[in-house]
């Protein structure tokens, strides 16, 4: 098949997957739309919807109709932070074929690490949050070692162990936090303030998009990719990773170290999901105060599926869920659609992204039409 | 210590390790069948979660938890019967379609929670159990003779009905496996599809016939949690016991038995940690002591496993070279 046509057709059945998951959502917002007549439900459809597509980057008001609204999309910009980083810990993974779904407990624990170097450990301005980020990844490298191990050594299931791990994370740091670390004088539990010198300056932090704030945070994410990026396809270990991934047993006989190879993915993938962690805690809070997992690791898994487990496709699937994540959140506020749909649309579109054969007859037509094409060059070629 | 111990050694505390362990027994099940149809579905987790929420609407709104109980059992088929297609029709990679179903199952339980019951407004956490009432649950059941011996009566009588079952179909999952055609069929198409498919078995139709099993015993376990173990649906209720029970099945060497006692590994795990917390220990160091067991579990079942294969191997070889003298 030529690059055009494979180029078109992954364009094409992606946008028909989004379609179908649109599609879902609309009958549920329909279902769930206040109303007592059908006109009146599909009016309420319809405004919901407005907000769920458009809504996240553009105002409506009565009379100026719609207006684009910077602070939005620099609010989806913030976003996306956490969720490039959990993005690219589970492509790294994914391309090893190690479901280590850590990710979750990964980015509770590296925000945790954090806050703690934060809090406890001051340090001038300029090297205090490189040194808590830094800190923070290795930390959770450092557990992310028990599920890699054990899988190297013994073929313990990683995908169970980590998923045990995310649990053990969150109550043992809600136990520290309970127990020792929190401000006693609060009402809620969460830590004491950070030192001034641990935040993460704003990059863009102008009065008039009031409360709109968006970290270096932005561009560490994305220079995060390019290295991701680079390290992937552009290195050693990246190929050999890969190669793992779609043949383990060929990738051994061809005299690759598998058990180093495992271990190596899911010790990126901690690192890069706590750094996240990391990075989102000093860049928009003060104190830690979270008590459950985030969700972000969830949401890196779809973002890692949506990206086909290519680091520079990340971006791009990491705005298009937080574009949809606060599509959801405005309509929750403003149509009174739980805001929940979000992993409906989610778990829908994952399916139909990972599904190998979807779409499959329209592939199989683009194919048998590239070759004949071919056929007719040769034959013309012959003919001369 | 030894006080702790005497608190430990009562009817109720082995009562309740049974009471707990129910819907990972379940799930345990669900998992050791698909597993011998040769593939994982780790999407147990939201099926429960699925399950446990139509089964608590349903016994609401049709008053009665016999039909709550029919409803979660379709809904783990139904959705299961999804999964599969997506994993065998659309060659969806099936842990993909398991991680999917649970993403589902953890908020969008949630939002369709809100949207039936109409408890939006204001309520973040929105959650059935304030629908349920205890004549709406699934009926506990005393058994008469056996509750009269002191002590072992006090363990074994008086569970709820989903509990005997889950002892019932532990048994009756083994024969199913071992003495019917079509265990054969899903041990066959486990062991070697290509083989099971020149003898005539449809191996698509095995595959199903394993996920919607699966999909059954995800929904008595969620039927469970909603309706017997809690009055109610809440968000999160089945937190993991779909992926401990990954780790029992694998623990349990894939069989039946094996599986239900490490099931009852955890929920022993799980009733000490609500002791411990009982005596004053933080929940929050209590909470994680059977994810923590589970992890242990799963090193001490490859290590043995380990072992075993190599003195098999060694075993091999020196009868291998006897045979050559």
């Amino acid at each position: 098949m030529t690059r055009k046509r494979q180029l078109r057709f992954t364009v094409i059945r992606s946008l028909v997957a989004i379609l179908i998951a649109l599609l879902v959502a609309t009958v549920l917002i329909f279902i769930s739309a206040e109303g007592k007549t059908f006109m009146d439900k599909l009016q309420a459809t319809g405004e919901a919807l407005k907000q769920l597509l458009l809504g996240p980057i553009f105002r409506f008001s009565k009379n100026a109709g719609l207006s684009f609204e910077a602070k939005r999309l620099l609010d989806i910009f913030a976003a996306m932070i956490p969720i490039i980083f959990t993005g690219l810990s589970v492509c790294v993974m994914f391309s090893a074929n190690q479901f280590n779904l850590g990710a979750e407990g990964g980015i509770m624990l590296g925000a945790f690490v954090a806050a703690m170097v934060a809090i406890y450990l001051p340090l001038p301005a300029g090297i205090h949050p490189l040194v808590a980020v830094l800190l923070c990844g290795t930390a959770v490298s450092v557990v992310m070692l028990i599920p890699a191990l054990l899988k190297a050594k013994l073929n313990v299931s990683e995908m169970v162990c980590s998923l045990m791990l995310n649990y053990i994370i969150m109550y043992v740091i809600k136990f520290l936090m309970n127990s020792f670390l929190a401000d006693k004088s609060k009402g809620q539990i969460q830590s004491h303030r950070f030192l001034e010198s641990a935040n993460i300056p704003a990059m863009v932090n102008d009065p008039l998009f009031i409360g709109a704030k968006l970290t270096w945070g932005f561009p560490l994410a994305l220079i995060a990719v390019l290295l991701c990026g680079l390290f992937m396809y552009r290195s050693r270990w990246g190929y050999s990773i890969r190669m793992i991934g779609i043949n383990q047993e060929f990738a051994r006989y061809s005299g690759m170290n598998v058990g180093k190879t495992i271990v190596l993915s899911q010790l990126i993938g901690g690192f890069l999901a706590g750094a996240g962690g990391g990075i989102e805690m000093l860049g928009r809070y003060e104190t830690f105060s979270w008590n459950a997992l985030p969700g972000y690791g969830w949401t890196g898994i779809t973002i890692a599926i949506l990206a086909g487990n290519n680091p520079y496709m990340v971006p791009l699937a990491a705005f298009f869920m937080a574009y949809l994540s606060k599509g959801c959140d405005l309509m929750a506020t403003y149509a009174r659609v739980p805001a929940q749909l979000i992993n409906i649309i989610q778990g829908v579109i994952f399916l139909f992204f990972a599904a190998d054969r979807f779409l499959s007859k329209y592939r199989q037509k683009l194919v048998v039409k590239s070759a004949e094409e071919e056929l007719a060059r040769a034959g013309a070629l012959k003919e001369d | 210590m030894l006080d702790f111990l005497g608190k430990l050694a009562t009817p109720e505390f082995f009562f309740s390790i049974i009471r707990i362990s129910v819907p990972i027994i379940f799930a345990t099940l669900a998992a050791i069948v698909v597993e011998k149809a040769g593939f994982a579905n780790i999407g147990l987790e939201g099926l429960m979660m699925f399950s446990a929420l139509s089964g608590s609407l349903v016994s609401y709104y049709a008053g009665s938890w016999f039909w709550g109980l029919l409803a979660a059992l379709a809904t783990g088929v139904l959705m299961s019967l999804a999964m599969g297609f997506f994993a065998f029709r659309l060659k969806t990679d099936i842990i993909l379609v398991g991680i999917a179903i649970n993403m589902m199952g953890s908020g969008g339980t949630l939002f369709l929670c809100k949207v039936i019951t109409n408890l939006t407004e204001g309520k973040a956490m929105a959650s059935t159990t304030g629908l349920i009432t205890r004549a709406l649950c699934i009926p506990n059941i005393d058994i008469p003779l056996i509750e009269k011996i002191p002590f072992l009566g006090g363990i074994i009588s008086g569970h709820n009905l989903l509990t005997y079952l889950a002892f019932l179909f532990c048994i009756l999952t083994s024969v199913m496996l071992y003495k019917t055609p079509l265990g054969l069929n899903i041990r066959a198409t486990g062991e070697n599809p290509n083989a099971a498919s020149s003898v005539g078995v449809s191996v698509l139709k095995i595959k199903y016939t394993a996920i919607a099993f699966s999909g059954l015993m995800s929904g008595f376990g969620g039927a469970f949690m909603s309706m017997a173990y809690a009055q109610g649906w809440s968000q999160d209720m089945v937190s993991g016991r779909g992926f401990i029970a990954l780790a029992a099945q694998a623990m349990g060497g894939g069989e039946c038995l094996g599986g239900t006692l490490s099931a009852l590994v955890f929920g022993f795990a799980q009733a000490l940690g609500i002791k411990f917390s009982a005596i004053g220990l933080d929940s929050n160091l209590a909470s994680p002591i059977p994810y923590a067991v589970t992890i242990i579990g799963l090193v001490i079942f490859a290590v043995a496993r380990n072992n075993r294969m190599k003195k098999r191997h060694t075993l091999a070889a020196v009868s291998e070279a006897k045979a050559k003298k």
